[in-house]
């Protein structure tokens, strides 16, 4: 049931009234108990100086030779004036003397007319409720000689009440109390809480753009966790934000200018019905647009079908130089038109011992192929004409190294983004080789390091990941 | 009309380049943004396309400082971001006109002529003087409502003294805005193009004022020759 209240303030108040449910209720049994012994001790000490003061002088005169016994007492309505009266209950105390055949010989002339006589009876006697009267607790106390007995009593509801009006008076102070806390704790939560509603409200009216943090001072301390994990929230929201606007932007960029390329080209090829020489070399451009275009579906179908992947689809032992060999070999038609130089370097011990060093023994050849290819196929666009790309494999891995003019550092941390590409290429490229060579790296539990080299130039490395 | 296009995509920029002058326009083509920066202070240009993700410098940069130095020039933005934000960003940042890829070369080109109308405060398309009248869009010239057969070049020609009626153009403004980078300028082509308008339009045509310039002539000579000029105009 507890579960189900939802509102802090319902629930402290709900556990603050039954705490002092718990220990009104304690409370008032431990004082049930003392008030008991005390009232016990009181009316006893009553009951015993009555009968003591009935078997002094007085009542000695109460005799059994006597032919009329006294007249009871006159009652209190006699002698009082009703305004005077004070609290006076005639039946809480009674009193009836007996000679020792147990005749009563005096009485109170109220409640003390049904006193037994009890011959044996000394000290004091519960009497349970009996014939229709109510329980009493009776002392009997005998004269020394013997000759008369006095029994005093008392009405034990009239104990009973006495205890219960006690313990019942201090039910009220705890209610005021009760109700006092429930008010305060109502009013300081309130309070505590307005803050609270403060910050909802303002971010509920927040423009979605807007990410200043909520300054964790404005709440409770016990509070300030939830804002202080709100703005770290909301930091890592905006810088996902902003990851997926740039991503789109590169995407869009990346993918419309091949587009715009050629539509313009195709354009100018319409216009240039009469000039043989323009037209010529728009449809030229317009050949070239196609195969970037192409290249770009090829690249975007390569990394759509990698993404999905989990595992390395159909491993097999692999014959590396071959590989390396073989990529060169691909790669060697364009480094050729580009005036660059390819090169194979491999660690002499590596190939000597035919072991793999880093790199895994088994894999997908046509996947490794292909981010060779992507590698090779970087360095040898962006290196000048005249330059030179290494394809190097050391006991660490392998590394595609080229002398060109590396990557801006403001660039680099964001070249392996999907469609990114730093501004001005001469070159056409789809922006997603890098992410392509990646995964097939890391479906090889390899790892693509991308730097620029001390010397000058750009490293590609694949290493083992750790 | 004498365009200076920014754009770093090689493929693009030679499409722009090629169409525009197809259709009339005089294009100087730069790839980057810190040398295109400096180049509109270098000839007399009519507009800019600009792209935004340039090399060296990013096309707001440069929109903005050329905006900061008092630079007034026509600006149509070409590129791919094509957000909300993007165009507003642009926009704000000082540019006329925003366009993005892909787009038809024809718009580009209607653009930059309302840009250029605009510019000289004109509100319709066709520039008209006496009976003769000149349709940007089409290259078209028409006389007393006949077409009159011009070539290229004649036409920009014509369209320079048009759009600016009662505006003396010495000779060096008028090959800068018929000329583009690298074009080969012979000293007396001027010369020929103004002999062939006067030829096909008539000798009233353009007024030469002897070490100062060229000048469009008075309506009237325009249309005095032609026999139903009241007609045309």
């Amino acid at each position: 049931m507890m579960a189900r209240i939802q509102s802090l303030r319902a629930r402290l108040m709900l556990w603050l009234a039954l705490a002092l449910a718990v220990v009104w209720t304690l409370a008032s049994l431990l004082a049930y108990g003392a008030v008991k012994n005390a009232v016990g001790t009181l009316f006893d000490s009553q009951q015993s100086l009555l009968a003591r003061q009935l078997l002094s002088g007085q009542v000695k005169g109460v005799d059994a030779r006597l032919e009329e016994p006294p007249a009871p007492l006159p009652s209190a309505k006699r002698l009082l004036a009703k305004d005077a009266r004070g609290g006076i209950d005639s039946d809480a105390l009674a009193f009836a003397v007996f000679d020792r055949d147990g005749r009563m010989l005096w009485n109170d002339g109220a409640e003390g007319h049904h006193l037994t006589f009890a011959p044996g009876a000394r000290g004091f006697v519960n009497q349970n409720e009996q014939h229709g009267h109510h329980a009493w607790r009776v002392l009997y106390m005998a004269s020394e000689d013997g000759a008369t007995i006095v029994a005093v009593g008392q009405e034990i509801e009239h104990r009973r009440d006495a205890v219960r009006a006690v313990v019942l008076a201090q039910l009220w102070p705890w209610l005021a109390a009760l109700f006092a806390l429930l008010a305060l704790t109502w009013g300081v939560i309130g309070a505590q809480t307005r803050s609270l509603r403060g910050v909802a409200r303002e971010l509920m009216q927040r423009a979605a753009d807007d990410d200043t943090p909520i300054a964790p001072e404005r709440v409770t301390l016990e509070v300030r966790p939830v804002i202080e994990a709100l703005n770290a929230l909301r930091a890592r929201t905006r810088a996902l934000i902003a990851h997926t606007r740039r991503f789109t932007a590169d995407a869009a960029h990346e993918l419309r200018s091949p587009l715009a390329a050629l539509r313009v080209q195709a354009e100018v090829a319409q216009l240039a019905a009469h000039d043989a020489a323009a037209r010529q070399h728009a449809l030229t451009q317009l050949i070239g647009g196609i195969d970037r275009a192409t290249r770009l579906v090829e690249q975007l179908l390569a990394l759509s079908r990698l993404d999905p992947m989990n595992a390395l689809p159909d491993a097999q032992k692999l014959d590396w130089p071959q590989l390396l060999q073989s990529a060169l070999r691909d790669a060697q038609p364009a480094a050729q038109a580009n005036g660059i130089t390819l090169a194979l370097e491999e660690a002499e011990a590596e190939v000597a011992a035919g072991a793999s060093g880093a790199l895994p023994a088994t894999g997908n050849a046509t996947l490794l192929a292909l981010l060779l290819r992507n590698l090779l196929d970087n360095a040898v666009r962006y290196t000048p004409a005249g330059g030179r790309v290494t394809l190097r494999r050391d006991a660490r891995g392998l590394a595609v190294e080229d002398d060109g003019p590396g990557v801006a550092p403001e660039y680099l941390a964001r070249i392996h983004e999907r469609f990114f590409r730093p501004p001005g290429q001469s070159q056409s490229g789809s922006g997603l080789g890098l992410s392509i060579a990646r995964r097939v790296a890391e479906l090889h539990g390899l790892e693509l390091t991308l730097e620029n080299r001390a010397g000058g130039g750009f490293r590609a490395a694949v290493r083992k990941a750790r | 009309m004498r365009i200076l296009l920014i754009e770093d995509d090689p493929m693009i920029g030679d499409g722009l380049r090629a169409g525009l002058t197809q259709l009339g326009f005089t294009v100087d083509w730069f790839r980057d943004g810190a040398t295109g920066f400096a180049a509109l202070a270098s000839a007399p240009y009519d507009a800019v396309v600009l792209d935004l993700g340039l090399p060296a410098r990013d096309g707001l940069d440069v929109l903005a400082q050329w905006r900061a130095q008092g630079r007034d020039e026509p600006v149509l933005i070409l590129t791919a971001r094509d957000t909300l934000d993007d165009r507003l960003q642009g926009l704000h940042g000082g540019a006329d006109d925003y366009l993005c890829k892909p787009f038809a070369l024809a718009e580009v080109a209607a653009r930059l002529q309302a840009l250029i109308r605009r510019r000289h405060g004109r509100v319709t398309p066709v520039l008209r003087h006496g009976a003769i009248a000149l349709d940007p869009a089409a290259r078209a010239v028409t006389r007393a409502g006949q077409i009159v057969d011009l070539t290229g070049r004649e036409i920009a020609l014509l369209e320079l003294f048009m759009n600016a009626p009662g505006r003396v153009l010495p000779r060096a403004l008028l090959e800068e805005k018929l000329y583009g980078w690298g074009d080969e300028v012979d000293s007396n082509t001027i010369e020929v193009y103004i002999h062939h308008l006067r030829r096909k339009l008539g000798s009233g045509v353009i007024r030469t004022l002897r070490g100062v310039g060229y000048a469009l002539g008075d309506a009237d000579d325009c249309g005095e020759n032609a026999a139903d000029a009241g007609a045309a105009s």
